[in-house]
């Protein structure tokens, strides 16, 4: 370790434009694991809270399940009576609305049963109450853009108003805050045709899905038969936010960067360590000839390569938090602690299988070359 | 402390190339005197040195260290008696690039599992006694040719070696530093009582080593 230091040391310059290139491939990783992150969220943060293990949709409705699927209360009905499942009805609508102080703001209405296990509460104000249909509590970044306890809240075009009642934390749905309200205030959101000004007579009683919290016992083919007996298509919580707008796409661009940025690192780490490896041969040749065995070598290299990655991805893994702390709520970047480690864990991972490409040729090097005895 | 090579055969190259570098030399070096091996180049000086320095394995024959066939032994014990007994003075590239004088020795000290902090002293000692005294930390780059010559002598000499192998010292420098350098080898040769081995071409050498063996003497096809 004493020498792998000290080339370290006399090596700086070239090491610290590795470790550059490192510090950025690791804050490029966080970055972007910290927008893959703050996207999902973003997308699915309103899901995520549901305190359900299964969603029932319309059964037909096989994309964009939140926006095409329609239960009937046949349905509602079948699933509220099932045994050991509770079950309630869930509306969701993407629509716009303007406060009483002129605040316009995008928002998903998030029809749920006051009461029912949906039901969010109130971490300021009151929660939802089926006496008072109109109230709604919207989350916190409706707070934060201008809605607050008290507005009066006006939906664009179809001149609905609601009563901001109370707020709860966090919650988006593809991008948009949540506002929850009752059911029938959804149905009217969701069944009033736009520029009609007033709600048709006679809504359907129909609902996007049902949240459903079912037992681990009966999930499988208990599921499977009450999904044909009551024309459902039920999935796992974790398998319905693929149902948002565009969760599936963008995880598959924010994963597909990742992908490249930790088969870039090895390369890169790798071309480096090539270099470096075919620049010092002789010297490596000079101290196999001083009596450095081939481990001994392999520990040096390796020691180099892992002070450099390691130091390197520190430093990546801080300008990323960084990032994390400059854009604030401005942007959707999520890097919790946990999230930020096993990611610069698996840099220094890839960082380091990088270097390894270089192993083979440091324990092949030939001491005889210091004394050309074979010329 | 003795060397005594008995019967090393060297084979080098593959097939057609195939040749013979040494064909059952045999030979005895004692403690505390400077051998010269001269002869023209390949003749088998450096295959002499790398043999008797267990940095190459012979076809045939013993290379008796005080009692240890170095022939014998496995790659990692070669790697440790190349570690802990024997010195090395190449023609160039002695020293690790960026590295200091000090830094030289003090690696060289580590490699030997030393701790590098306890051999300070004696690696400042060892650099005085090659007159580097006021170059510690100096870098390679910034010492002339008979100067890194210097470091890599007191480098060698950090392990208190039993057999010293030097290979073209003056080589590569002027004839004024060429003789100092030479004096200097003679010199820490008699003071440590190693056997050393030097490969040369130069007369000066030659003159100031206590025993000669010319390698056409040993040429396989004498020794045929």
């Amino acid at each position: 370790m004493y020498l792998a230091l000290l080339e370290l040391k006399a090596a700086r310059g070239r090491f610290l434009l590795m470790g550059s290139v490192v510090v950025l491939v690791a804050a490029l990783v966080g970055i972007v694991s910290g927008f893959a992150t703050g996207l999902g969220n973003d997308t699915v943060s309103a899901l995520r809270r549901l305190p359900a293990t299964h969603i029932a949709f319309a059964a037909g409705s096989n994309s964009d399940q939140f926006a095409r699927s329609l239960i009937d209360q046949r349905a509602v009905a079948g699933w509220t009576s099932e045994k050991g499942v509770q079950a309630t009805p869930l509306g969701v609508a993407i629509t716009r609305g303007t406060t009483d102080r002129n605040v316009e703001v995008d928002l998903a209405a998030f029809g749920v049963q006051p009461g029912a296990f949906t039901d969010p509460g109130a971490e300021d104000g009151h929660r939802l109450d089926a006496a008072a249909p109109e109230g709604i509590v919207v989350s916190s970044q409706l707070v934060n853009d201008g809605v607050h306890i008290g507005d009066t809240l006006t939906i664009d075009r179809l001149g609905i108003r609601l009563k901001v009642t109370g707020t709860t934390g966090r919650s988006s749905y593809g991008h948009v805050a949540v506002a929850y309200m009752t059911l029938d205030t959804w149905r009217q959101i969701r069944f009033t045709t736009p520029g009609a000004l007033t709600p048709p007579a006679g809504l359907p009683d129909q609902y996007t899905a049902m949240a459903l919290d079912v037992p681990a016992d009966l999930r499988g083919q208990a599921l499977a038969d009450a999904d044909r007996r009551l024309g459902t298509a039920t999935v796992a919580l974790q398998d319905a936010f693929a149902a948002a707008p565009g969760y599936a796409g963008e995880r598959l661009t924010m994963n597909s960067i990742e992908t490249f940025l930790f088969l870039i690192a090895p390369l890169v780490v790798g071309a480096f360590f090539a270099v470096w490896t075919v620049q010092r041969t002789p010297e490596l040749a000079l101290l196999r000839a001083m009596g450095a065995s081939r481990r001994r070598l392999l520990g040096h290299t390796l020691a180099q390569a892992a002070v450099v990655v390691a130091v390197g991805t520190a430093a990546g893994a801080a300008l990323a938090a960084a990032v994390g702390l400059l854009v604030g709520e401005k942007v959707p970047f999520s890097l919790p602690a946990v999230t930020l480690a096993t990611t610069m864990a698996a840099v220094v991972l890839v960082g380091l299988a990088g270097s390894a490409f270089t192993l083979r040729r440091v324990t092949t090097v030939d001491p005889m070359t210091m004394l050309g005895a074979a010329r | 402390m003795t060397l005594h090579l008995n019967g090393i055969t060297v084979t080098l190259g593959r097939g057609e190339s195939r040749t013979i570098a040494l064909g059952g030399l045999t030979a005895s070096f004692r403690p505390g005197a400077l051998t010269a091996l001269v002869g023209p180049s390949g003749s088998g000086k450096s295959t002499l040195l790398a043999v008797a320095g267990a940095l190459l394995r012979p076809d045939q024959g013993q290379v008796l260290l005080n009692d240890t066939d170095l022939a014998a032994l496995t790659d990692r014990q070669r790697a440790h008696a190349r570690r802990t007994r024997i010195g090395y003075m190449f023609q160039s590239g002695n020293l690790l690039t960026g590295l200091t004088a000090e830094e030289q020795l003090l690696a060289a000290a580590s490699l030997a599992g030393h701790k590098p902090r306890a051999l300070r002293a004696k690696a400042r000692e060892l650099l005085a006694e090659v007159g580097l005294d006021h170059r510690l930390r100096h870098r390679p780059d910034q010492l002339s040719g008979g100067e890194r010559q210097r470091v890599a002598l007191a480098r060698a000499l950090l392990a208190r070696p039993e057999l010293l192998l030097v290979d073209e010292p003056t080589a590569a420098v002027d004839r004024t530093r060429a003789d100092d350098l030479t004096r200097l080898i003679a010199r820490t040769t008699h003071e440590h009582g190693c056997v050393t081995l030097v490969a040369t071409h130069d007369p000066v050498v030659v003159e100031a080593a206590d025993t000669t063996i010319d390698m056409l003497d040993h040429a396989p096809a004498a020794a045929a």
